[in-house]
């Protein structure tokens, strides 16, 4: 039904077809994408400022956890809790997005029952809400970290931020794919948590890849999330801002994951409507 | 002749039945390799028609006829699997409740998510709000989401944006079920008025009298496939028919030599001209042979059913006085005309009863089946004879019943 949703145009205006169904796929994310925002994180009583205690008091509770409890104050020079702390977050930005992604579909079954629009619009909106707090969070956390006097280099974010970007093409693909399932089994939701805490442990986040085993360290070296965590290290912890030939094999796999989850997606999808 | 705003050309619809768990697996599996499901259920199969500017269609059938199937697709909700649709204009859907509502979002919100959904932009949609709003009559609970609003309201608002957002095509189902009275006349009213400038509608109905009323041209699905496409009236009525004659039991008359050799008055035969049937208003004309087992003359009783069975008049030939013609010793004959008969268009019944001659045993009885033919909107079974008076007058002593 391509054909009809493309000659949707208002009548007095009349642009090219394609310019005014890309002019209506913008204006549904930017409708959909404010409300996740609104309703799922800034609707709640204490409204934004919860947005900005929470990422803090998560920070204050892995202080006490790595510098208190386990007295890893220092690890080969670097402070362990800015080491943590950077890798960390991209990663639950992640889990949070994939995590929601997988089951936003089912919370615009109304629309999508009824009303012809591109479906993958409301998985790029609930991505794009999740990511973006989620790299609000991270600002303000390394922001904290400095002013506690952690040496964050900040021109790192020079990397930091594009890398960030790769991490949302990556995760956006693998939404698509994962939502996409969703509605056909609905088992994808229940096993994805318990996969993503095993995956955790599995990534250099909360250690360095050097403790590994030398014999186990290339099976963990593969993780590509684990190359993403190594990078920022550099990027926000050493200033080391340089570009690397890894950084472009990375842009490849994200788009490589980018365009499977879309292909996935674009083959379920005009059966949603059956099955949600 | 203008190009056709909405083209439907042979479309079909499959959707794929699981029943297992593991039938969901292997149906990602099987449409990830584009292949299509392996067990489906035809919805809709072979659907064409075309709807220019200013026409109106109205979707008659059963329920599970595929009717929602056919608007959905129209609407572009959903892929047909087989053939194809072209639309060259704007399509407004209102469909089963509220056209994609949000159920979380207010009112308000609603409106600039079906704003965004046309494609509208924030200054377009600020021009219609107050429109909208005002046609929806709903009060404050335009600021409560919907998911706490009556159907009835869902339905307001839901209309108030189909309509303000001037579809060329407007797509609607059950919505003039819902609502309360006040609301079905407005709805009717703006109807009138968009067919009436111009607009062109695709109506889904069990309201005959609303598809009679809108539309011009009438399509019925049945099992997914067009029964009967055309005059709205014809194609309505032939419905009705339909249903008329499903609901009726089957009577299967005495075989006449079995009655014969029983000893038992019987129908030999029974003949109507015009055979198929009339037009409204005609005359019908009815003739027949009757057996008797001792050679005395039998009474005959006449009477015309609606198809399901409904009885609409009955006469017999001592009531009138009068007596079947004597052809052969054991054999009668009788001719019956109806003139001018006044039934509405449908289908119906003659039934013939052999009496004996004190007209009080009734033994067999036969039947013909007869359509009327006609194009009227008239409600019932039959035509009273009336008159419409001009109610400033006093003189007129015929206003009051006799």
């Amino acid at each position: 039904m391509r054909t009809a949703t493309a000659t949707l145009s208002p009548p007095e205006a009349e642009p090219p077809v394609a310019v005014a169904a890309a002019q209506r796929d913008r204006a549904l994310f930017v409708n959909f994408f404010t409300r996740e925002l609104t309703t799922r994180y800034l609707g709640s009583v204490t409204g934004l400022a919860w947005a900005l205690i929470h990422p803090l008091a998560l920070l204050a509770v892995y202080h006490f956890v790595f510098t208190t409890v386990f007295r890893a104050g220092n690890f080969e020079g670097k402070s362990f809790l800015l080491f943590v702390a950077v890798a960390l977050w991209p990663w639950l930005a992640a889990q949070e997005a994939l995590v929601r992604a997988t089951v936003s579909l089912a919370g615009y079954a109304s629309l999508i029952r009824k009303v012809a629009f591109p479906h993958e619009i409301v998985v790029y909106a609930s991505v794009g809400a999740a990511l973006a707090l989620q790299f609000a969070g991270y600002i303000v956390v390394l922001i904290a970290l400095r002013a506690f006097g952690e040496p964050v280099h900040f021109e790192g974010l020079l990397i930091a931020a594009p890398l960030w970007i790769v991490l949302a093409i990556a995760v956006t693909g693998v939404s698509l794919l994962l939502s996409a399932l969703q509605v056909f089994i609905r088992d994808v939701e229940h096993v994805l948590v318990p996969l993503l805490m095993i995956a955790m442990y599995l990534t250099p986040i909360l250690y360095p890849l050097t403790l590994v085993p030398e014999g186990m360290r290339p099976w963990v070296a593969a993780n590509p999330f684990g190359w993403l965590v190594g990078r920022l290290r550099d990027a926000l912890i050493d200033g080391r801002i340089a570009l690397q030939w890894s950084d472009a094999v990375a842009l490849c796999v994200a788009l490589a994951l980018f365009f499977g989850g879309r292909w996935v997606f674009a083959r379920l999808s005009p059966h949603f409507e059956d099955f949600l | 002749m203008t190009a056709p705003l909405l083209k439907v050309d042979d479309v079909g619809k499959d959707y794929a039945k699981v029943e297992e768990r593991g039938g969901r697996v292997r149906l990602v599996l099987d449409l990830l390799a584009g292949r299509g499901a392996a067990r489906v259920f035809r919805a809709l199969d072979g659907v064409s028609f075309e709807l220019r500017r200013g026409e109106s269609l109205g979707v008659i059938g059963e329920n599970g006829a595929g009717k929602s199937t056919l608007l959905k697709i129209v609407a572009g909700v959903i892929e047909p699997t087989r053939g194809s649709v072209a639309v060259g204009g704007r399509v407004g859907a209102l469909l089963e409740l509220g056209s994609g509502f949000h159920p979380e979002y207010t009112g308000l919100a609603n409106i600039d998510l079906a704003a965004a959904l046309l494609g509208l932009t924030p200054r377009e949609i600020d021009a219609k709000r107050d429109e909208i709003i005002a046609f929806a009559d709903i009060g404050e609970h335009i600021h409560d989401p919907i998911k706490h609003y009556s159907s009835g309201m869902v339905v307001r608002l839901g209309f108030a944006i189909a309509t303000a957002l001037a579809p060329d095509v407007l797509v609607t189902d059950e919505v003039l079920a819902v609502g309360d009275e006040s609301f079905q006349k407005k709805c009717i009213a703006w109807m009138e008025r968009y067919l009436a400038d111009g607009g062109t509608l695709l109506l889904c109905s069990h309201g005959m009298y609303h598809v009679q009323k809108l539309c011009t041209e009438a399509l019925w699905l049945r099992d997914g496939c067009v029964e009967r496409y055309g005059n709205a009236a014809d194609v309505t009525q032939a419905y009705l028919a339909f249903h008329e004659e499903k609901s009726a039991r089957a009577r299967d008359p005495v075989a006449a030599s079995v009655a014969a050799a029983a000893g038992i008055y019987a129908i030999q035969s029974l003949e109507l001209s015009p055979a198929a049937g009339i037009a409204q208003g005609q005359d019908l004309r009815l003739s027949g042979e009757v057996y008797s087992p001792d050679g005395r003359a039998p009474n005959v009783l006449v009477g015309i059913v609606r198809a399901d069975g409904t009885p609409i008049y009955g006469v017999a030939t001592d009531m009138d006085g009068v007596a079947p013609h004597r052809i052969a010793t054991d054999r009668y004959a009788f001719a019956l005309t109806l003139p001018h008969m006044d039934l509405l268009p449908g289908k119906y019944i003659v039934r013939a009863h052999a009496l004996d001659p004190e007209g009080v045993r009734l033994f067999d009885n036969v039947e013909r089946t007869f359509v009327v033919t006609g194009a009227t909107r008239e409600m019932g079974l039959v035509r009273l004879a009336h008159r419409w008076n001009d109610p400033r007058s006093t003189t007129d002593g015929d206003a009051g019943p006799r």
